[in-house]
């Protein structure tokens, strides 16, 4: 396995940097809310949690359509890294929305368009991950790997519109207006800046998380066909 | 809860919704750490009975 490149430890660096400053940005920087007080916080890197789970599984439906068209094992390794990173941040998205709604809304969970459709999301991510696992040829679990990939990525929009298109309590952050929305707010420049802020910053968490995965997996590939080759020797 | 003026005392939510974050990234890469040792382990295992094998 060749040595870490210094691309990659340059940007562990940034990334660690921008994840302190993040943390300082929400915790300090931005204004306790004036009804919600300190579990608001929680919101910033709710909403940067989500978006990472997004962009990966985006990732993960892209790369598996540029596999089936050129059948390199390195699209579907990529594939492979980003679904891990997603249902691990699709994970806290969920699980910090629940923490926020139990003062907020006086529940841990109600079945809202939002709630469930993240949820499935997850679910159908978390199934890609224990199908692979069922497929013992390299190819066939690729093949079935990027066509699952790209259909599963259909519950990333519902679960974005989910929000938009039905009847929900969830506030809606962009392109906020809806009277019904509980916990809804508005955001300060502050509170704004540590937003975005918070978005940009998991973005390089996603992007470097993903770089380690894929070196990951390719060693894992490496050690494999050496086990293989032992066995058959 | 809401409407006494003051916000409302939401600190220990704060705290275990960040203590989720942090704990469920920890994971995912003390996990990714350990499966990096554990292949370097087996890569070197590999390279050592490759190397038996030659001498036998």
């Amino acid at each position: 396995m060749e040595p870490m490149p210094k691309a990659l430890k340059a940007l562990n660096r940034i990334t660690g940097v921008l994840f302190l400053a993040a943390c300082y940005m929400v915790l300090f920087y931005a204004p306790r809310e004036a009804v919600m007080g300190d579990v608001q916080r929680v919101f910033y890197f709710h909403v940067a949690a989500g978006w990472v789970g997004a962009l990966a599984f985006l990732v993960t439906a892209v790369a598996g359509a540029v596999y089936l068209r050129t059948a390199n094992q390195r699209w579907d390794h990529a594939a492979l890294a980003s679904v891990e990173i997603g249902v691990v941040f699709t994970f806290i998205n969920i699980v910090t929305g629940s923490i926020w709604a139990r003062p907020i809304w006086n529940t841990w969970w109600t079945w809202d368009p939002r709630l469930v459709t993240a949820t499935v999301m997850e679910l159908i991510y978390i199934a890609y991950l224990m199908l692979r696992q069922g497929i013992e040829d390299p190819d066939r679990r690729a093949r079935f790997g990027a066509v699952y990939g790209i259909i599963g990525f259909l519950s990333v929009p519902v679960t974005f519109l989910s929000i938009r298109l039905f009847r929900t309590i969830h506030p809606v952050v962009i392109g906020s207006g809806d009277p019904t929305a509980e916990g809804s707010f508005d955001m300060t420049p502050k509170m704004l800046q540590a937003f975005l802020f918070s978005l940009f910053t998991f973005t390089f968490v996603y992007a470097t998380l993903l770089w380690h995965r894929i070196r990951l997996q390719r060693l894992s590939e490496t050690v494999d066909a050496l086990k293989m080759k032992a066995l058959a020797g | 809860m809401f409407l006494n003026g003051a916000p409302a005392d939401t600190l220990n939510y704060m705290l275990l919704g960040f203590g989720v974050i942090f704990a469920s990234m920890a994971a995912l890469i003390v996990s990714m750490i350990a499966r990096f040792r554990n292949l370097h382990r087996d890569l070197r295992y590999l390279d050592e009975l490759g190397q038996t094998d030659s001498e036998g």
